[in-house]
């Protein structure tokens, strides 16, 4: 593309006392950027022993993981204060996009990065994050769930260290489907789960599963996701090229249209972890969650109630045979390029993720699902869990996540995919358009916002 | 200086004489610069804050920007624009929001204000609370508070009209009613704002304005139409400027309410140039969006105004 990357040193010196992108020209809302940091420099910090304070950026259940970590880690880094915040999640992409166009001003030294944009971070903000391989990331480079290295890395150089990784999980409300005669391990293929569905809306009245048919959420495509990644698919190939009109993506929203034409779908505004969603979940309104491994542990303090009435299966395939399992989302612990402490930075995130007592201590209070291989040896993860009936849940998500899994290319234009593929089901959904006609618009949308090709 | 003496001395076509006491002291050149000086640091940061930013998104504009990598485009983030169906789509929704809502709205303020000046309302002082309390109430604060009364399911809207019969409506989540939602919530803020400018400027009508033109026979609603509307005319063209520009770079609420959506249904310009800029990163395609706009709000402004001047 011929690009380069801005921030000389005439402009950045005045450009550092401005601060980030501004609503200006009368209030228009007309954008100014700002320039940024080289990065890619030496290691900050000193060497040896790390000291001094770090400031971590997360959100909610994993801001209090991190903070109850701080004792154990002072025990072994004394020298190092760390300062957690929450933030707020989806306030953290904000704070951490406006301190990135200011060339990293105002960034904290570890940011906790969901995989939606992480991409967009490394690739569009050169320097915006350290590189870890400097100090010494690369020999984690197995340590994690197999095709979460590629996610965090690029090239020899490491811009993150895995933390969750999300399978996903099917979470069947067992004693629904019993009442309808269906037994949830019998759920092979999603032409299964329409049948079954139809049986327990009749015997119920209960719909499968909750959609935001509206997207009023950015997430709201979240089962189209799940659909296209069991067949090997995502929004983009390997090479980068949109495949929005790919056979896969016809047969994911053919599906949830059939869903919904059955009336399987309730719409419910919000995706998992926000109110509409959750209160749909809690109130008995679907009788399935097709969510991530995190939602496992969220559920248990969800609804009480229901303990004893879930069940855990693996996703059914799209077609006969084919993949059980998809990692449909991970985080990441990043060291901004701009910290001034980059070894203290790591050696937190270091001693949070790849350390199994750390994760396993995550898991135990909040159920967020490490993706460090060896923590799964923990007998935590293999103990029988009676909210979901005494079946040993964490087992089948260690099992789908040792698996070798398709690598899953976000791209950092996942954004503008996301919405197109939101709007698209929507046109579906609510006014009842063809499947592959708006995919198809959606592709060519995608690909005139992008500069990106069609495969 | 009084007012007076500066117009005597302008009247005598020479500069206005010096006040007795004030002799010029010695240094002028420092004392001329004294105001400069004390305006210097509001000066400073205006640049720096208003200014710059002004300019260099202007700039910006000129780029194809990925994140901070960026490539010299020239024209080409606006001849993107034309061919954009989003911006397009997303200019339609405010423009019909802009046609809609903002005379609606200022049709109810014009009826408001003159009922809050009528001398048969008691208790004047409470009902101009109660109508101008929503403009003191936080833009996300009262997006939220609406979103929840429109929820389809749990709703109170849809709950009253339950109770008398009527059907639930999908306020935020259908791409009609969504639009209704956010001209409701609109109306909802802003029309005591403009009622309150209009009650000032009545009551600066003279009474006897009224009562000439009741001797005369006049009924109220030709002294509505020959008295109290042209007395409120600097007043109404105020209000249509500042609604007019609001409405072209309305953001909160519809952000808050539905997202933009169903389907870019309430998508506006300022929603759409937050999405291209902190969603997408495209700050240069971002920065034309918003050049664009300063644009359609400078016709519009130089439009109104000069139909303003016509008329006088």
């Amino acid at each position: 593309m011929g690009g380069r990357v801005v921030g000389g040193p005439s402009r950045r010196g005045f450009l550092r006392g401005l601060g980030a992108a501004a609503l200006a020209a009368g209030g228009a809302g007309t954008l100014a950027a700002c320039g940024g940091s080289s990065g890619g420099g030496a290691v900050t910090g000193g060497s040896g022993e790390p000291s001094g304070s770090i400031t971590v950026w997360s959100w909610k259940n994993p801001a209090a993981e991190l903070r109850a970590l701080i004792p154990a880690f002072n025990a072994v880094h004394p020298k190092v204060q760390v300062n957690v915040q929450d933030i707020g999640n989806p306030a953290i992409w904000d704070k951490i996009t406006i301190a990135m166009e200011a060339g990293g001003q105002g960034l904290a030294d570890l940011l906790h990065i969901g995989v939606d944009y992480l991409p967009s971070y490394i690739e569009k903000f050169p320097g915006g994050l350290a590189d870890l391989s400097q100090l010494g990331a690369n020999q984690y480079s197995s340590a994690f769930a197999p095709g979460l290295w590629q996610t965090v890395s690029r090239g020899s150089k490491v811009y993150a260290l895995p933390w969750e990784a999300n399978a996903a999980g099917f979470f069947v409300r067992a004693d629904l489907f019993k009442k309808a005669g269906v037994d949830p391990s019998s759920l092979l293929t999603w032409d299964d789960v329409i049948v079954a569905g139809k049986k327990v809306k009749a015997a119920t009245g209960t719909a499968l599963f909750a959609v935001d048919k509206s997207a009023s959420q950015a997430d709201s495509a979240n089962l189209f996701q799940l659909l296209m990644q069991l067949q090997g698919a995502f929004y983009f190939n390997l090479d980068g090229k949109i495949t929005l009109n790919s056979p896969e993506a016809v047969r994911a929203l053919t599906l949830i249209k059939e869903m919904d034409d059955a009336g399987l779908l309730a719409d419910v505004q919000g995706s998992p972890g926000t109110t509409g969603y959750d209160t749909a979940v809690k109130s008995g309104k679907v009788a399935v969650c097709p969510d991530p491994a995190w939602y496992g542990g969220y559920l248990e303090a969800l609804a009480p109630d229901l303990k004893g009435d879930w069940q855990l299966i693996l996703p059914p395939a799209v077609t006969p045979g084919g993949s059980r399992s998809a990692i449909v989302n991970s985080t990441h612990l990043a060291v901004s390029g701009t910290s001034k402490n980059q070894r203290a930075a790591f050696a937190f995130a270091e001693f949070a993720l790849t350390r199994p007592d750390s994760q396993v201590s995550i898991f135990k209070a909040k159920g967020i699902f490490p993706a460090l291989l060896k923590a799964y040896d923990d007998p935590v993860f293999h103990q029988s869990d009676p909210y979901f009936g005494g079946q040993k849940y964490a087992e089948v998500f260690v099992e789908e996540l040792s698996k070798p899994s398709t690598p899953t290319n976000y791209t950092s234009d996942y954004a503008r995919a996301l919405k197109a593929v939101d709007d698209a089901q929507t046109k579906v959904l609510l006014q009842g358009a063809a499947p592959a006609a708006v995919l198809k618009a959606a592709a060519s949308q995608l690909a005139q916002q992008t500069r990106r090709s069609q495969a | 200086m009084s007012l007076a003496v500066r117009e005597r001395a302008k009247e005598r076509g020479k500069r206005p004489a010096r006040p007795a006491g004030t002799a010029r002291r010695t240094g002028g050149g420092t004392a001329r610069l004294a105001p400069y000086l004390f305006i210097l640091p509001a000066l400073a940061l205006f640049a720096a804050f208003r200014l710059y930013p002004i300019g260099w998104s202007f700039v910006l504009s000129l780029y194809h920007t990925e994140g901070m990598t960026q490539t010299w485009t020239g024209l080409g983030n606006y001849q993107r624009l034309i061919h954009d169906p989003l911006f397009w789509k997303a200019l339609g929704n405010t423009g019909l929001i802009l046609v809609v809502q903002v005379p609606v709205m200022l049709c109810l303020a014009l009826g408001l204000s003159v009922a809050l000046n009528s001398a048969l309302l008691r208790w004047k002082p409470l009902f101009r609370l109660g109508f101008f309390l929503p403009v003191v109430t936080g833009l996300v604060t009262y997006g939220l508070m609406m979103g929840a009364l429109l929820n389809q399911d749990s709703g109170a809207v849809n709950w009253l009209l339950s109770l008398v019969g009527l059907p639930e409506v999908h306020w935020l989540t259908d791409p009609f009613w969504a639009k209704v939602s956010v001209m409701l919530a609109l109306t909802w803020h802003y029309t005591g704002y403009n009622a309150v400018i209009y009650l000032a400027r009545l009551q600066g009508i003279p009474d006897e304005h009224y009562e000439a033109a009741a001797v005369d026979g006049a009924g109220a609603w030709r002294r509505f139409w020959h008295i109290t509307l042209p007395g409120l005319r600097p007043a109404l063209l105020l209000t249509v400027v500042l609604s007019t520009i609001g409405t072209l770079q309305l953001f909160d609420e519809p952000f808050i309410m539905t997202g933009g959506g169903p389907d870019n249904a309430t998508t506006t310009i300022g929603v759409y140039l937050y999405q291209t800029g902190f969603r997408y990163f495209d700050f240069g395609y971002a920065s034309a969006i918003g050049y664009a706009l300063v644009l359609i709000i400078s016709v519009f402004g130089l439009i109104q105004v000069k139909l303003a001047k016509e008329e006088d």
